[in-house]
C-alpha cells in the first residue's frame, strides 16, 4: 500500500484508485470518515484508517451505511468535513438518510463515496448508484482517471460546503482497484473544531418546510449546474464541430479514446467527456451538439448519460439543434458480454460500435492469435470453480448443514446471504444455499419462508449469515422472526472478521477501524436478549456440529446456532508456527471403495492436491493452513499431523 | 459372496433404504465417509460415493441374499434343515455362575460364552449391545467379564453393531474378537466373510447369534418414556408367546405393556426377515418357551460346537436336551415366519432373498419343513 501522507505537494505517487480518492480527502482536510466494507471500495476507508491518528481524524467502520452516513452528516453539521464510503448496494441501505439529508444541507463538506460493480465481480446486482444522485438531487462526479478520483474528491468537499450540500462521487470496480500516476497536492494544516448547540437546527423538516426546503435544493442544484459548465473536469478531444460526437463517461473516456486512435477517426469523432453527471452542464453539452448529426453514448451500466442528455437534446430542438441520431445501449450498439446495460465495457465494445454504426472494417488481430493466447494462458491456468479458502471454517458449516439436513431426511429451505460464504450456493458449498440477495435478505426471507405453513409450504427453514451481517443487517429480521414467530434455524457462521472485504473489524471483533481495542458486542447475548435458544459450536468438531444442527432443526420457532471458528487467513497471521500435515502414503486408499478420494474430490480443500500417477491425495503446503479437519474427517487415518514446537 | 453381484450405493438406496428394508445393523457404515446411521432412521446416504460397486451394497444383509450360497460357504455345504438351518444340534443350557444370572435375560449363556472365550484368550474382545437405560442399544466393544456383565440383558431396540466391526479391528490390531448379534447382523458379517473385498473379517474369531423375531426402531422410546415418566427401568422383556406383551420392570413394579400397542415402532425390516434363529452363527442362542432361566442352544459350526464342549466340560455351562415338544415348537414358529416372508405380498421387499424353488414350495405348502 502506498503512503498516501506525504506531505509534498506536486510529488507523482503511484496510487490505486482507493488511494487517490482516500488522498483526496486528505487533500481537503477530510476530518470524519466513515463507511462500511464492501467491494469495490473498502480500501478507501482501510487506506485513511491507517492515516488517522497522524492526521487527527476521526475513522470509524461504521455497523452499516445508514448509521455511517447518519453520522458522518452529524459532523458536517457540526462543521466539520466528513466522507463515507461504501459499494454499490450500501447505497441503498443509506438511501433514507441521503432523502432527507440532501434537504436538511449540511455545513461542512460532505462527500459519498460509491463504488460500482459492473459485471458484479463481487456483488449481487450491477446497481448504478448514479441514479441515487439523481433521485436525492446532489451533485455527481465521476472520475475517469487515477488522478481525477483524487482531484475531484478534493473538489467535492470544496463544492458541498460551498453549496451546503452533500455531493457524490461514483467510482467503479476497474478504477477503484487500478493504480496510477498522481501529482500531489498539498495537505492543510489547518484544524477544525465541531460547533451545534441548541440553538441549531438541522432538519428536512416536514410538510410546508420540507417542500420550501426542496425548492432551497433545486435552487443549490442550479447554482452547482452553473458551475458545471465551466469546470476542469469536463473535456473534450476533437475539432470542434464533429458531426459525430461520443459523450462518455468514467472508465468510457478512455476507452473511446483509444478506440478512436485505434480506428483513426481522430479527425471525424469529437468526444465529450464529461465528469460531472449530475446536474448536467447543458450549455456546454449544446455548444457541441450544434455540430453533430450523430451521437453514441459510452458508459457503463445505465445509460444514465444517455436518457439526461436526450432531454437536454430535446429542449434543444426548440432553439434549432438537431436532429440527432442517437447510439448507445436503447440501440443496442454499446453492450457488454451480456448485453446492453450489463457487465463491463472496455476498448472493444467502443470499437465495436463504431464499426457498426460507421460501417468500418477492421479486425484488431488475427483470430489464430486469440486462439493461441487462450490455449497458452490455459496451460498455466486450469479452469477452477470458485472455492472457499484452505481451512476455511464454511467448508466445514456446509457439510454439517448437508449432513444434517440428509439426517434429517425431507426437504429443507437454506436461505443465503452476502459473504465468503455465499459460495454455499457453489458446489465448494456443497450447493445447500438456495437463496441469495442483500445483506440481511438471508434471515428477511426466511421470515418468510418459515411462516407459510398455512399454505402447505411445511419445511424447516435454515437462514445462513455471517457475523458482520449480523450486525448490519440480521437484528431486525431476529427480533421480527421471533415476534411473529417463524420456524427458522438461524446459522450465524462467524469467522470474527469481515472476511471477504478483506477482513475488517466488526462489533464483535473487539477492535475499532484504527486496530485500537473497543468493546466486544457479543452475538449470543444479543440473541439471548430476545429470548433466542443459542448454541455455539465450533464447526471443526464436525460431530457436534451435525448433532446441533439435526437436533434444532426438530425443534419449533426461531433459534440460533453460532458456527465459531476465527478466518484461518486471520488465524495465520497471528500464528508463527503451524502444523505440518502430510499424507501417509502406504494409508491413502485413493479411489478404492471407503474413501474414493473424498478430501480432494468431495470435500475440496484446495490445501489437498491429487497425485495423478500415484492415485493418492497430497497435501500443498504452501496454502494449507492447518487446520488438521481434513486428518479428522480422512476415512482410512491417512492424513497425518505433525505438531511444530 | 461370489455370487453377489456388485452394486454401490445406488443401488443401496433403491433396493433397502427407499424400501425401508434397512435394519440399521451398521453394515454399511464406518466403512467410508459417505454413509451415516441416524437413530431412527436407519442409514442414509450423504451423497453417492460415485463408485458402481461397494462393500456398502454388498455387506448390507437386505440385498442380495443367497442362501444357498452363502450356506456353502460358512458350512461348506447346503443346509438340510430347512426350518432352522445348518445345525450339529439343538439343547438347552444355562450359566452356572451365580453373577451372571443375577443380570442375564434367561439363562446367561451368551454373557457365559463371552466371558468364557475371554478369559481363556480364545478372543481379545468382543462386540456386543449395551444399553443405558435398559432401553436403548449401542454397539459396545468389551475386553473383560465385567463389562461384558454390563452388557447383559436382552435388548429389543436395534442397534448398529456391525458398525463398530471396522473399528474394533483398529482398536485391538492384530488381535480376534467375537461378535454377538441378530440375524440380520451376523448375516451381514457372514456376507464380508464372503466377499471380494479387502475385509479383515478373518479376525472375528467367533459368531454368537441371537434369536430374534423383531426389533423396535429407537422412536418406541418416546412412548416408554411418556407412559412411564422418568422412572428408572431395570429390566425389558417379551415373552415367547402366547405372552404377546412387552415386559417393563422397574425397581418396584412390573408393567406389560400390549404388543399391539407397539406393533408400528417394529422396524419394517422385521417383516421380512426370513430368519429367527440366526442361520448363520456358529452358535445360535434364544429363550425357552416356558422356562425363564434357560436358553435354547442351536450349535452350526465346528467352532461353535467347540466352544460349547470347553464351556460345559469347565463346568461354567449346565447343558441338557431340549424337549421334543419345545423343538417341534421352534421350528414351527421359525418356518410360520419362513412362510409369512416367502408368501409376501410386496414381493419386491422380499426379492433379496434367493433360496432354492424346491425349498421355498416346501416351506409354503408343507407343514414341518424338513
Amino acid at each position: 500500500m502506498s503512503n498516501i501522507s506525504i506531505d509534498e505537494p506536486r510529488k507523482k505517487l503511484l496510487l490505486m484508485g482507493n488511494e487517490a480518492i482516500a488522498r483526496g480527502a486528505l487533500e481537503a482536510g477530510v476530518n470524519f470518515c466513515t463507511g462500511y466494507p464492501g467491494n469495490p471500495a473498502s480500501e478507501i476507508l482501510g487506506t485513511l484508517a491507517k492515516v488517522a491518528e497522524k492526521f487527527e481524524m476521526y475513522v470509524e467502520w461504521s455497523v452499516n451505511e445508514i448509521v455511517a452516513l447518519e453520522a458522518a452528516g452529524a459532523a458536517t453539521a457540526a462543521g466539520l468535513r466528513a466522507l463515507t464510503a461504501m459499494k454499490n448496494l450500501g447505497a441503498n441501505v443509506c438511501a433514507d438518510f441521503l432523502m432527507t439529508v440532501n434537504l436538511s444541507g449540511t455545513k461542512g463538506g460532505f462527500v459519498l463515496v460509491t463504488g460500482d460493480d459492473p459485471l458484479a465481480h463481487s456483488t449481487t446486482t450491477e446497481l448504478d448508484t448514479r441514479n441515487y444522485a439523481r433521485l436525492a438531487d446532489i451533485p455527481l462526479l465521476e472520475p475517469a482517471t487515477i488522478q481525477e478520483a483524487k482531484d475531484m474528491t478534493r473538489y467535492a468537499f470544496e463544492l458541498s460546503e460551498e453549496l451546503g450540500l452533500l455531493c457524490m462521487l461514483r467510482t467503479v470496480t476497474r478504477l477503484s482497484h487500478s493504480r496510477g500516476v498522481v501529482t500531489l497536492g498539498p495537505i492543510p494544516s489547518k484544524k477544525r473544531l465541531a460547533e451545534f448547540s441548541s440553538q441549531d437546527l438541522w432538519t428536512s423538516g416536514s410538510s410546508s418546510i420540507t417542500c420550501m426546503l426542496h425548492s432551497v435544493l433545486h435552487e443549490k442544484m442550479k447554482n452547482v449546474q452553473t458551475k458545471f459548465e465551466e469546470s476542469e473536469f469536463n473535456q473534450y478531444v476533437g475539432k470542434q464541430d464533429a458531426e459525430f460526437l461520443i459523450v462518455t463517461s468514467g472508465t468510457g473516456w478512455l476507452y473511446s479514446l483509444e478506440a478512436i486512435n485505434l480506428l483513426r477517426l481522430q479527425d471525424d469523432v469529437g468526444i465529450l467527456k464529461l465528469g460531472t453527471t449530475w446536474p448536467l452542464p447543458e450549455k456546454l453539452l449544446a455548444s457541441y451538439l450544434k455540430y453533430t448529426r450523430e451521437v453514441l453514448f459510452v458508459e457503463e451500466i445505465d445509460p444514465f448519460l444517455e436518457q439526461n442528455v436526450k432531454m437536454t437534446a430535446a429542449e434543444l430542438q426548440a432553439e434549432g439543434i438537431g436532429p440527432i441520431k442517437f447510439y448507445g445501449q436503447k440501440s443496442n450498439h454499446v453492450r457488454g458480454e451480456f448485453g446492453a446495460g450489463t457487465g463491463e465495457i472496455n476498448v472493444n465494445t467502443v470499437v465495436k460500435a463504431l464499426m457498426e454504426i460507421r460501417k468500418i472494417e477492421y479486425l484488431p488481430r488475427r483470430s489464430e492469435y486469440s486462439e493461441k493466447v487462450q490455449k497458452i494462458i490455459s496451460s498455466y491456468t486450469p479452469p477452477r470453480s470458485m472455492s472457499f479458502c484452505a481451512g476455511c471454517p464454511h467448508r466445514a458449516s456446509f457439510w454439517g448443514i448437508k449432513k444434517a439436513i440428509k439426517w434429517y431426511g425431507q426437504d429443507v429451505i437454506v436461505t443465503g446471504d452476502i459473504g465468503c460464504y455465499s459460495l454455499g450456493l457453489l458446489p465448494t458449498g456443497f450447493s445447500v444455499e438456495k437463496t441469495l440477495h442483500c445483506m440481511g435478505a438471508g434471515l428477511g426471507t426466511a421470515n418468510g419462508f418459515g411462516n407459510l405453513k398455512k399454505f402447505g409450504l411445511d419445511k424447516p427453514v435454515i437462514a445462513v449469515s455471517g457475523d458482520s451481517t449480523f450486525y448490519h443487517a440480521c437484528i431486525p429480521a431476529l427480533i421480527n422472526a421471533k415476534w411473529n414467530q417463524a420456524n427458522i434455524l438461524y446459522v450465524v457462521l462467524d469467522n470474527n472478521t469481515t472476511a471477504m472485504t478483506g477482513h475488517q473489524p466488526h462489533p464483535g471483533s473487539g477492535v475499532n477501524a484504527l486496530g485500537s481495542p473497543s468493546p466486544r458486542i457479543s452475538i449470543e447475548d444479543i440473541c439471548k436478549s430476545i429470548g433466542l435458544e443459542v448454541r455455539v459450536q465450533d464447526p471443526f468438531d464436525l460431530e457436534y456440529a451435525v448433532q446441533n444442527i439435526y437436533q434444532m432443526l426438530q425443534t419449533e420457532g426461531i433459534k440460533v446456532l453460532i458456527f465459531r471458528h476465527d478466518c484461518p487467513l486471520t488465524e495465520a497471521q497471528r500464528r508463527e508456527k503451524k502444523p505440518v500435515i502430510y499424507v501417509d502414503q502406504d494409508k491413502c486408499i485413493g479411489e478404492k471403495c471407503g474413501c474414493v478420494r473424498f478430501c480432494n474430490r468431495v470435500f475440496k480443500c484446495p490445501g489437498i492436491t491429487w497425485d495423478y500417477t500415484k492415485g493418492k491425495a497430497k497435501i500443498d503446503e504452501l496454502i494449507c493452513t492447518g487446520c488438521r479437519l481434513c486428518a479428522d474427517l480422512c476415512p482410512e487415518g491417512a492424513i497425518k499431523v505433525e505438531e511444530t514446537v | 459372496m461370489s455370487a453377489t453381484p456388485l452394486k454401490g450405493p445406488n443401488e443401496l438406496q433403491e433396493q433397502v433404504l427407499a424400501k425401508k428394508l434397512c435394519s440399521a445393523c451398521g453394515a454399511c457404515t464406518n466403512l467410508c465417509p459417505y454413509i451415516d446411521m441416524v437413530e431412527g432412521k436407519g442409514a442414509i446416504i450423504i451423497e453417492p460415493c460415485g463408485l458402481n460397486e461397494g462393500k456398502c451394497y454388498n455387506f448390507c444383509p437386505k440385498t442380495h441374499l443367497d442362501v444357498p450360497a452363502l450356506d456353502k460357504i460358512v458350512f461348506g455345504s447346503y443346509r438340510e434343515d430347512l426350518a432352522l438351518g445348518t445345525n450339529i444340534s439343538v439343547m438347552k443350557a444355562r450359566a452356572v455362575d451365580s453373577e451372571i444370572n443375577e443380570v442375564a435375560q434367561y439363562g446367561g449363556v451368551v454373557s457365559a460364552l463371552v466371558t468364557y472365550a475371554l478369559e481363556t484368550g480364545e478372543v481379545d474382545a468382543a462386540v456386543l449391545a449395551k444399553s443405558q437405560d435398559q432401553i436403548s442399544a449401542e454397539p459396545a466393544l468389551v475386553r473383560s467379564r465385567k463389562q461384558v456383565l454390563e452388557c447383559a440383558g436382552s435388548k429389543y431396540l436395534v442397534c448398529p453393531t456391525v458398525s463398530r466391526v471396522s473399528e474394533t479391528m483398529e482398536q485391538i490390531r492384530g488381535g480376534k474378537f467375537c461378535v454377538v448379534g441378530t440375524p440380520c447382523q451376523i448375516t451381514a458379517i457372514r456376507k464380508m466373510q464372503a466377499s471380494n473385498f479387502e475385509t479383515q473379517v478373518d479376525r472375528i474369531g467367533l459368531l454368537i447369534g441371537l434369536f430374534c423375531t423383531w426389533a423396535f426402531s429407537p422412536d418406541v422410546r418416546s412412548l416408554i418414556r411418556e407412559t412411564f415418566g422418568q422412572v428408572k427401568v431395570v429390566k425389558v422383556d417379551v415373552p415367547p408367546p402366547p405372552a404377546n406383551i412387552f415386559v417393563v420392570q422397574t425397581e418396584d413394579k412390573r408393567f406389560g405393556i400390549p404388543l399391539d400397542n407397539l406393533r408400528r415402532f417394529i422396524m419394517p425390516s422385521c417383516n421380512v426377515c426370513f430368519d429367527m434363529t440366526n442361520e448363520f452363527s456358529d452358535i445360535s442362542v434364544g429363550s425357552v418357551e416356558g422356562e425363564e432361566n434357560w436358553n435354547t442352544i442351536i450349535v452350526r459350526t465346528k467352532k461353535g460346537e467347540e466352544l460349547l464342549q470347553a464351556a460345559k466340560n469347565t463346568g461354567i455351562l449346565e447343558v441338557r436336551p431340549l424337549e421334543q415338544e419345545r423343538l417341534n415348537h421352534l421350528r414351527e414358529a421359525s418356518l410360520i415366519r419362513k412362510k409369512r416372508v416367502l408368501t409376501e405380498k410386496e414381493a419386491d421387499k422380499v426379492a433379496y432373498l434367493r433360496i432354492r424353488d424346491e425349498d421355498k414350495s416346501k416351506i409354503i405348502h408343507e407343514k414341518g419343513g424338513s
